[in-house]
């Protein structure tokens, strides 16, 4: 068994990462004080798979739409009933979700700490489909499809996604649609498991009232030793440089306008993503932040309110800078953004927005290793990005510079790759 | 548990409450002003946050605020209204790492007790009004906050419910006001409805976090000082314990999934126990993932993609809210009802009770968490008149036992029901 510890000496803590002899990978993070133990045991799969092989297959072979979803759902039951009802007996607080490049299972407890890891540790290693059931999920499934149907949020994120992406499967919805889902069958589903669910490839991740000792002893018990790691090759897709249209418009019932303006980034290797990402979320504060010129005008102007913020979604492969609220104007303020940055690209950063937004983005990664949510969260995030040390993303920002932003700004901010999305209301 | 919290009065209605613990990395410090809701207030009185958040003679100009709020290391000034049970919550906060974690061991949780204080009490007011300009943008973003509710179906099915079962009521009435009453607000009558409240309401400050609330507790105690207070008497907000006959109603909406929310009486609270009895039988009818509405309703039946029903403690109302295929209302409708039936007969496991008791102090033994939560526990406990705390409150699920369950769900009515469906096949 391999055991690193790794520490921070800006917030005084750390946490070990260990190599389970089972192959599997977990970081732990005891915090002291806390009530709460928060888990996750996270798979390297998301919506964005859809084309794969491993080394023992011949052919790559291509799964539906939202089948990475599908298996989350799929996966708490089994012969013997579901995950739920077993939780029920510990109190502790289950829950799962798919991301676009990432499958996580979780569970809060105060108590009963051992038992509900067990569970997890069990209940992820023992799928169990049978074609009635499979049949079963898909109406639920639709229902959920269906709810975010009318979600304005949720669409005018992945009519941008589309708009951004000519054939880069993040356009579509994480769950599918109803009709890809409809052809997802139990055998696809084992093969897809078989695949992605190799200990070796998956990582727990667990913070806050917990010791180690009971983490590997629960591991000892439930995991088989030496599990076989599988290679995993993923179909590339060929996606254009440029985006797919610069403008999408859905009507739905909403009141005032939602819009999504984003910038097409270039995708590294995942840790480069994970550090740009760090670097673009200061940069972008700096462009429209509400420290910034720019916010002012927009609100002073009556074009943005307090919905109006950025984002920076990193994955495996793609990479993009979406600004999003509600506007009256969404056109207007697309473009007043452009010109922001046009001119920030003509005059350089200006260095004291710069310190301002760097102090104010530190402030807020502290926050991130504050609660234990969060910290399972940037111990999975980090792993799969490939960075050992959870607490370098507090370096990136301490040590970012004026230097990096610039290049950062040309080629994450570029006006030409850029789309608008809106969501109008029904009557406009 | 009740150790952390201290709870003292510092002004006229004005009190200061704390919870220290070293294991955070951050203080939160709000000032919520507690005021009765009615309509003719409730619109200008919502404004008044949003106007303050846009600065403070100290620190006038927005963007200089935002950027000194950089400066305290991304310290976030927040404002929000809420309702709790009958009465409007005016609330400002400020939330930021504690001084140990600053590059330059700034003295953090001060200076934003500082700001904090500045933006309630000494706002940038001209011959007896705001500025025109922050007015006229906080009044438009309040009309458009308004009419935004729309846009979260769940809970405007939610709220209209609740607003069609206690109509007349102070429930009823909308946090933000109404439209008219909020195209109305000017700077003069913004600035009247902020001297009321602030000589009026009944103020609750905390301070939650890991540094020192001494500071802060002189900061507002001074400040408090220097104003002539005559605090209103929050009146105790009642509404009907039994529903004396179910009323319905459909609204017809571009949606594609159709809500469906059922609003239930709970009945007279004899005492805790019995409180106790009423938390545990609501979440074991559909507050959780084990509940009888999430296996039956939704799993068994796949009538629902979410039936849930929840318990608001300060009106003693339930509410059931599920998201439904339109021809499905009617089964999930019927199905709900079979489901607490079967609670009142007292047909459910004791499994089911335990997962129950378990799932709920899980989430009360985790309030102590988070700032936030704790915050919010503690104010809705003195709402309440009570001061338990959240492992208090996990003790006493600890006595409840199925009889209390049985009990509690005999003695709830069901008052309203409320569809929200799409339009017809177009």
């Amino acid at each position: 068994m391999d055991q690193q510890i790794v520490k921070s000496a800006r917030l005084g803590e750390e946490m070990v990462r260990i190599k389970h002899r089972s192959g599997l990978n977990m970081l732990l993070c005891p915090m002291k004080g806390y009530s709460t133990a928060y888990a996750t045991f996270t798979a390297n799969v998301g919506s964005v798979d859809t084309g794969f092989k491993t080394q023992d297959d011949a052919e790559f072979v291509d799964v539906p739409e939202g089948i990475a979803h599908f298996l989350e759902h799929k996966m708490f039951e089994n012969e013997e009933g579901d995950a739920f009802e077993r939780y029920a007996r510990t109190g502790a607080s289950a829950n799962a979700y798919t991301s676009f490049d990432k499958t996580a299972y979780l569970f809060a407890c105060t108590g009963n700490f051992e038992q509900s890891l067990e569970i997890l540790l069990d209940f992820v290693r023992r799928p169990y489909f049978t074609k009635e059931s499979v049949q079963k999920e898909q109406g639920i499934i639709g229902q959920e499809i269906r709810m975010y149907d009318d979600d304005g949020d949720w669409r005018v994120q992945f009519n941008l996604l589309a708009a951004l992406y000519h054939r880069h499967p993040v356009r579509i919805d994480i769950a599918g649609t109803v009709e890809s889902i409809s052809k997802i069958d139990h055998e696809l589903l084992y093969r897809c498991y078989r695949t992605f669910y190799n200990l070796n490839n998956m990582v727990l991740c667990v913070a806050g009232n917990f010791d180690v000792d009971t983490v590997l002893k629960v591991a000892d018990r439930v995991l088989k030793p030496d599990e076989k790691p599988v290679e995993i090759e993923r179909r590339t897709v060929d996606e254009p440089d440029g985006v797919c249209k610069p403008l999408v418009e859905q009507k739905l019932s909403v009141a005032t306008p939602l819009f999504e303006f984003g910038f097409k980034g270039r995708a590294g290797a995942p840790r480069e993503n994970l550090k740009n990402q760090v670097l673009d979320e200061l940069l972008a504060d700096i462009i429209a932040g509400e420290a910034s010129p720019l916010y002012r005008r927009m609100y002073d102007a009556g074009i943005i309110n307090a919905t109006f913020g950025s984002e920076i979604m990193a994955g495996r492969d793609y990479m993009c800078a979406i600004f999003s609220g509600e506007s009256r104007e969404p056109e207007r303020v697309a473009r007043e953004i452009k010109e922001e940055i046009a001119r920030m690209k003509r005059e350089g950063i200006d260095e004291r927005m710069f310190e301002l937004c760097r102090r104010a983005t530190y402030g807020r990664y502290i926050g991130m290793y504050s609660r234990v949510e969060s910290v399972a969260g940037l111990m999975a995030a980090t792993y799969f990005a490939g960075v050992d040390d959870i607490y370098s993303l507090l370096d990136i920002v301490a040590d970012a510079t004026v230097e990096q932003l610039t290049e950062r700004l040309e080629t994450a901010f570029d006006e030409t790759r850029s789309a608008l999305s809106i969501v109008r209301p029904l009557d406009e | 548990m009740n150790d952390r919290f201290q709870r003292e009065s510092i002004g006229d209605g004005v009190w200061f409450s704390s919870v220290t613990d070293p294991k955070f990395k951050h203080n939160r410090i709000s000032a919520n002003l507690l005021v009765g809701l009615e309509s003719e207030t409730a619109s200008v009185n919502a404004a008044l946050p949003f106007i303050l958040r846009r600065g403070c003679r100290s620190c006038p100009d927005f963007t200089m605020l935002n950027q000194k709020l950089c400066e305290l290391y991304g310290a976030s000034l927040s404002c929000d209204v809420s309702k709790f049970g009958g009465y409007q919550v005016l609330e400002l906060s400020i939330y930021g790492i504690d001084d140990r974690f600053t590059l330059d061991n700034a003295p953090l949780a001060r200076e934003c007790a500082a700001l904090l204080c500045d933006v309630l009490l000494d706002p940038k007011l001209s011959d007896g009004a705001f500025d025109e300009q922050d007015t006229a943008l906080e009044r438009q973003q309040l009309v458009d906050t308004i009419e935004g509710q729309i846009n979260d179906k769940r809970l405007y099915a939610l709220t209209r419910c609740k607003s069609l079962m206690c109509a007349g009521e102070p429930i009823a009435v909308d946090k933000y006001g109404s439209i008219p009453d909020a195209k109305a607000i000017t700077a003069r009558s913004a600035a009247e409805a902020y001297r009321r409240v602030v000589e009026t309401a009944q103020v609750e400050l905390f301070f939650v976090g890991s540094g020192d609330p001494a500071e802060a507790k002189e900061t507002f105690r001074k400040a408090f000082s220097g104003i002539r207070r005559s605090p209103a008497a929050l009146e105790k907000v009642q509404t009907a314990l039994r529903a004396d006959r179910v009323r319905e109603q459909t609204d017809e909406m571009d949606v594609a999934q159709s809500k469906l929310v059922m609003g239930f009486r709970t009945g007279e609270i004899k005492d805790r126990r019995a409180f106790g009895g009423m938390r545990m039988m609501v979440a074991l009818f559909g507050g959780t993932p084990t509940s009888r509405l999430f296996t039956y309703v939704r799993e068994k039946l796949s009538l629902c993609y979410y039936c849930a029903a929840r318990f608001d403690r300060l009106t003693g109302l339930m509410f059931v809210d599920s998201g439904v295929e339109k021809q499905n209302g009617r089964k999930a409708y019927d199905e709900i009802l079979r489901q607490l039936d079967c609670v009142r007969r007292g047909e459910f496991t004791d499994e089911e009770l335990t997962a129950t008791r378990l799932l709920m102090q899980t989430s009360l033994e985790a309030v102590g968490d988070s700032l936030s939560a704790t915050e919010e526990w503690y104010l809705t406990q003195i709402v309440g008149g009570a001061q338990y705390s959240a492992k208090d409150e996990s003790a006493l699920l600890d006595e409840v036992t199925r009889e209390d369950v049985i009990a509690a769900a005999g003695q709830v009515t069901l008052d309203t029901v409320y569809f929200l469906t799409g339009k017809e096949a177009e």
